[in-house]
């Protein structure tokens, strides 16, 4: 009785929505789709799928939000139990880590058969982050980059100009300064900028102020002897102050005090974001505030500016991150998979454009094929466009395709704290970061070697 | 054996058969891989690579976080455990009183063992929060002094995870309040006979035969706090900060295996984990001849 009960509920016809078991009647293949996004941005990507979904009679796409959290957990329980999904999107840095071992199908034919996938197409460090070892491993969707967002409302309190971010190095300190509100027990009311505000940035920061975590040439860390490092790392070091010391700036205070309050702010996608909520007065930021900070904090007035760096450093743009769809090399209908990233990277047969480009700017993104991000929506967009225009018209950096990248930057993470709990010297932490990684560079270069057959 | 008896064992084995599929399937099987995977490296999608003893020499001579995090849990375990004995045994005293709706604050205080974990984690996350959590918000209010970070704090940290293990001894308090009514009332009949005040009566008659019940409560709750992971994993977002204050061992292994891909190293690291515990239950079991009484001795 109960073992037949559960065959009732479990049957193929009784699962899923009504739209699924139709197209289980039709005969269409069912794919299913990991989407990265969640919230109002997979809401956004759903849109798009069902369009897919009515455009013909021979695929039907599932899309299930997966989220941020845990997902290469869940990707490898997946992908190790036999039940991968057919298509999966996912964080550049992640999916270059599980493209070197061997997770995923190579795309390099499916790619020439698209004309809208050229690798001239995209922006160089796109493409450089899902083609590595000769071989294409992921079609990118969406990418970023971080800009200096600032809340006018705070400069105009604090006597700045609220149309003017600031011009240089210096002038950033100055604000930072200014900007920042103790109350009379000293805790901060205010923070003028916080380096790791909304998330540790210490690998951009080691960037924009020239500096390499990871010597493409070499194939190993250099971070040890770097100055650059070294002195983004003593940048940051600058936000606390030494145990007995006294806080001689109004920025700079007691290691605790500044993680007290870095862990006493609200939820980023909620009005309690420090940014949005006016704790924070200016913050690195990415694109994506264009569509967040008229949702979460509609009447904030805010202004947008590429991120200041030090003075000698030649302009750069940090490119932190891509999402991007990949086939798992075990997934069951790797050819349906195929047909449905055809129809979204590829423009509409009516001289419209791409689902893709669509997706980009429902949820404000950056598109990682430069004519799209060079369409008028995009480009002329006030706000929107200064970070675009950065990506088209600086030198990107972005993170480096490595077997350990993610053990790259917790190393980096952990040694800034290192150094801004005054735990360690700047010297010492970059150091450190370096022998470390190099140790586990070396460690997965053997054993890839020992796997080549 | 009889045609009877070998009936009877071939039923018995049939009855237990689910069990014992299962134990063999999703416990015996996994258990003896991870130990041959501790010698592999092994990233679960590829066939795991024979390495020896690298990952245990990895751990012991390469890797300054295994020590730390094998010093936090210790730590951990070290403060959470006695003082979760001790929070418990009194909850139970008090809540054994003959006093009106007892059963009440029995639900009250046994309440907070069954808020989900996660649930209670982000609660804490709250409470905790050293600008607007209520601790800190009642030191400065009632007591006029500034609280520390709590979670913040590298030095506070663990204490504030200790701090929140007590809320949750619920399941021990039960268990001790079952150990008190196993208390015979003669002995009290005794002592008191004998001049014993409050205090002797409880250090010369309820202590002692509750320390069965202690050393149970006690083995349990050191396999529970070498083993803490879910509430520091949704508190630090699985990051063990500030600076590896709250990196504990299960969270590192954790770390090891599904974020480096190193299930090999990770499982070299649970059995790792399994030495301490059964060194220290083990321990615990030996001294136990010393300070536990049963009823028949």
């Amino acid at each position: 009785m109960g073992v037949a009960l559960i065959f009732y509920v479990v049957w193929p016809d009784r699962t899923g929505t009504e739209a699924e078991r139709q197209a289980l009647h039709e005969g269409r293949v069912i794919i299913t789709y990991w989407d990265r996004h969640s919230g109002h941005e997979h809401t956004e990507r759903v849109k798009l799928i069902q369009e897919f979904n009515r455009s013909q009679n021979k695929v039907y796409v599932r899309a299930v939000p997966i989220g941020y959290n845990a997902l290469m957990e869940k990707t490898l329980t997946s992908i190790a139990g036999g039940a991968p999904p057919d298509i999966l999107s996912m964080d550049g840095g992640i999916m270059a880590q599980l493209a070197a071992h061997g997770l995923f199908l190579p795309l390099d034919d499916f790619v020439a058969s698209v004309p809208a996938l050229d690798a001239t197409l995209f922006f160089p460090y796109v493409w450089d982050m899902v083609s590595f070892r000769g071989r294409v491993w992921a079609i990118p969707t969406t990418t970023d980059t971080y800009c200096l967002v600032w809340n006018k409302a705070a400069f105009r309190e604090a006597g700045l100009d609220p149309d003017r971010p600031p011009g240089n190095w210096a002038e950033f300190m100055d604000y930072i300064a200014r900007l920042t509100v103790r109350d009379s027990r000293g805790a901060i009311e205010r923070m003028g900028f916080l380096p790791w505000i909304p998330w540790d940035q210490s690998f951009m920061w080691g960037v924009l102020f020239g500096g390499e975590w990871y010597n493409e040439t070499t194939g190993r860390s250099e971070a040890g002897s770097d100055p650059h490092i070294i002195a983004s790392f003593r940048w940051q070091q600058s936000f606390t102050i030494a145990p007995g010391a006294t806080e001689q700036s109004p920025h700079a205070m007691r290691p605790e005090r500044i993680e007290s309050f870095s862990r006493g702010i609200g939820d980023y996608m909620s009005a309690n974001n420090p940014f949005y909520s006016g704790r924070v007065a200016m913050i690195s930021e990415g694109e994506w505030q264009v569509a967040f900070i008229p949702k979460y904090a509609p009447g904030l007035d805010w202004g947008v500016a590429p991120l200041p760096q030090p003075p000698g450093v030649e302009p750069l743009a940090f490119g932190p991150t891509i999402v991007a769809d990949v086939i798992p090399a075990t997934a069951r209908n790797p050819e349906a998979a195929k047909m449905f990233l055809r129809w979204f990277y590829s423009p509409r047969g009516n001289g419209a454009s791409s689902p893709a480009a669509d997706y980009n700017e429902a949820i404000r993104n950056i598109p990682p094929r430069i004519n799209e991000a060079c369409e008028p929506r995009f480009i002329e967009h006030p706000r929107f466009s200064v970070f675009v225009r950065q990506l088209l018209e600086r030198r990107v950096v972005s993170y480096p395709t490595t077997p350990v990248t993610q053990y790259l930057t917790d190393q980096i993470v952990r040694q800034r704290e290192r150094v801004t709990f005054r735990l360690a010297t700047p010297e010492e932490a970059a150091q450190l970061v370096e022998e470390n990684v190099n140790r586990a560079l070396a460690r997965a270069r053997a054993l890839m070697e020992r796997r080549r057959p | 054996m009889t045609r009877w008896e070998r009936r009877h064992l071939r039923n018995g084995l049939l009855f237990a058969s689910p069990w014992i599929a299962g134990f063999v399937l999703f416990a015996l099987y996994p258990l003896l891989m991870s130990i041959y995977y501790s010698f592999t490296a092994y990233n679960v999608v590829q066939p795991p690579v024979w390495v020896g003893l690298d990952n245990y020499r990895e751990l012991f001579f390469e890797d300054p976080l295994f020590w730390k995090s094998l010093y936090n849990t210790l730590y951990f375990t070290a403060f959470s455990v006695p003082l979760s004995l001790i929070f418990s045994i009194t909850l139970a005293l008090l809540l054994n009183q003959k006093v009106a709706g007892i059963s009440v604050f029995r639900t009250v205080f046994f309440l907070p063992s069954i808020v989900p974990v996660v649930a209670s984690a982000v609660l804490w996350l709250w409470v905790l929060n050293p600008d607007s959590g209520l601790i800190n918000s009642a030191l400065r209010g009632w007591v006029g002094i500034e609280g520390p970070g709590w979670l913040a704090d590298a030095r506070w940290s663990k204490p504030s995870l200790i701090l929140m293990s007590l809320w949750s001894v619920g399941g021990a308090m039960v268990i001790f309040l079952a150990g008190l009514a196993d208390v015979p009332q003669t002995l009290y009949e005794v002592a008191e006979l004998d001049g014993a005040g409050p205090v002797n009566k409880f250090l010369h008659v309820t202590l002692p035969m509750l320390t069965p019940t202690i050393l149970f409560n006690m083995v349990m709750g050191l396999i529970m706090a070498f083993q803490y992971f879910t509430q520091v994993y949704v508190m630090t977002g699985g990051l063990g900060t500030p600076v590896d204050s709250t990196m504990f061992y299960a969270l590192y292994l954790y770390r090891s295996s599904f974020y480096y891909l190193r299930m090999g190293y990770a499982s070299a690291m649970a059995w790792m984990l399994f030495v301490v515990i059964l060194v220290a239950t083990l321990g615990v079991l030996y001294s136990s001849r010393k300070w536990v009484f049963y009823h028949g001795d």
